[in-house]
């Protein structure tokens, strides 16, 4: 099998709440149906949300999933 | 710290504290080798962990708000996954070893305790790894 390439997930999802009315991680985890500290994690990259995840988190904002995450290889 | 990674501190902490008591107590000679005694100081530690561990997460959850209410989310249960995963192995192993090999060789309470000491290992592995991924980040 191939070596998969070298890249990580990235996100705007801080922006994203910012440009929400500074919008808390708690209020983007109850809307989503995550704790604080998830979204927290997937904010500072520490966890990669599953897709289902990924699209309620774009949904919220109203932004297609690329604007969200982006692959940095 | 997230809700669950403090009960999961909670919980190793108590298990290891119970656990370690009642190895000293085995290793020193003060359990004695009928099983009835292995049982019965097991059960009586055990019990006190256990109680230990509830009386904890009912403070936990209610010092923790809507947080302690709120249902694991796939974070969390990724994380259990993982922690389940690693114990699975431990337990395997040490399944092997008291079922396979200890019969040959040793007697009943050694067989008994060691089945004990696997059931411990499992559960640490897990918690220490639930912890660790809630501290150093989980990448699924």
């Amino acid at each position: 099998m191939a070596k998969p390439l070298p890249g990580r997930v990235v996100n705007q999802i801080r922006l994203l709440r910012f440009m929400a009315d500074e919008m808390t991680q708690a209020e983007l985890g109850d809307r989503i149906g995550m704790t604080r500290q998830t979204v927290a994690a997937i904010e500072a990259g520490k966890y990669s949300p599953t897709l289902e995840a990924a699209f309620r988190i774009a949904q919220v904002f109203g932004k297609p999933l690329d604007e969200v995450f982006q692959w940095e290889g | 710290m997230a809700y669950r990674e403090k009960t999961a501190w909670l919980t190793l902490g108590c298990m290891l504290v119970a656990y370690a008591i009642y190895f000293s107590l085995v290793l020193s000679g003060h359990v004695g080798p009928r099983l009835l005694d292995i049982i019965w100081t097991f059960g009586i530690i055990a019990s006190i962990q256990a109680i230990l561990v509830i009386i904890g997460h009912v403070v936990l959850a209610l010092s923790s708000g809507a947080e302690g209410r709120a249902k694991p989310d796939e974070r969390d249960r990724a994380i259990t996954r993982r922690g389940r995963s690693a114990a699975y192995v431990v337990l395997l192993t040490g399944t092997i070893v008291v079922g396979v090999v200890m019969p040959f060789s040793d007697p009943a309470p050694r067989i008994v305790n060691t089945a004990l000491l696997a059931i411990v290992l499992a559960e640490t592995v897990s918690y220490v790894l639930i912890i660790a991924s809630y501290r150093r980040g989980w990448h699924g």
